[in-house]
């Protein structure tokens, strides 16, 4: 399959060099990386540009108002997850 | 603005990538949408244990990451490739054009979810590897290292000149070895033309 151009292209960091050591970046790898982050955006720009559901966005607000009612708390060290 | 307010901003602001990134870990829109609700429920839930003026981004994506694999230790998680997003057909592209996003979607939906993770946050999200390994939770060193196989993977899976292997029911298991979760697909017998 070749559904990119094959043109001579600043290197893209997908192809930069691995853990292991050095790797030269072909023109076929700099071509792959840059129509691999094109068509990736493709598949996944849309999603971020959708409408956020009512029902999560009221419970972000539900909530800012039950903690804007409470008295507030110190916080604790970051425990996230 | 008092730091209530900047917290629940801040967790609006940051919808859109967590939809992203739940959309890559579970190559399944309503799982993604799900996800992330949960994702938000216990950020909300832990948001006196969030040190302001820390890294939000980082601190709200691993609150949805761990969501997942919490997830995946409950329940065998499985997705149809026809839950490949629905915009790759919706795209105006010319009809090769969507062949070839067919076959991408195919590929990434194959990739172990780490992989697929680190590989949509650092292309559409634009992360560093640093802001990368933050997120995940992982060294700078694995996570530049999860990026260069899922590119190397699906290179080699979309360049291939041997014909396609058939398996309209093949699994595939994550293999993060510093996961302990499993994550299998079913791909769909939807043809490539």
């Amino acid at each position: 399959m070749k559904h990119f151009t094959m043109t001579r292209r600043k290197e893209s960091r997908l192809s930069e060099v691995p853990p292991q050591g050095p790797a030269p970046v072909s023109r076929t790898e700099g071509a792959f990386d840059l129509w691999l982050q094109r068509e990736l955006h493709r598949l996944f720009d849309g999603v971020a540009r959708e409408p956020i559901p009512p029902e999560l966005l009221r419970l972000i607000e539900q909530d800012r108002e039950e903690h804007a009612a409470a008295p507030e708390t110190p916080p604790k060290r970051d425990g996230a997850g | 603005m008092s730091t209530t307010s900047s917290f629940h901003d801040h967790v609006i602001a940051i919808l859109p990538k967590l939809r992203v990134q739940a959309l890559a870990l579970t190559r399944n829109r309503a799982g993604a949408e799900d996800l992330v609700q949960d994702a938000v429920c216990n950020a909300l839930s832990a948001q006196d244990s969030f040190i302001p003026g820390t890294n939000f981004a980082a601190w709200m994506h691993r609150i949805l990451r761990n969501r997942f694999i919490s997830n995946l230790r409950k329940r065998r998680d499985t997705t149809d490739i026809d839950d490949v997003p629905s915009s790759v057909f919706a795209t105006d592209a010319p009809h090769e054009d969507r062949l070839a996003l067919k076959e991408l979607a195919k590929a990434m939906v194959r990739l172990p979810s780490d992989q697929r993770e680190a590989l949509v946050m650092v292309v559409i999200h634009g992360m560093s590897y640093e802001a990368l390994a933050e997120a995940t939770g992982c060294a700078v060193g694995t996570a530049k290292s999860r990026v260069f196989r899922a590119r190397r993977q699906l290179e080699s899976w979309l360049l291939d000149e041997r014909p396609a292997q058939a398996a309209p029911q093949a699994k595939v298991a994550a293999s993060d070895a510093t996961s302990a979760r499993s994550d299998s697909t079913r791909l769909g017998s939807m043809p490539l033309s």
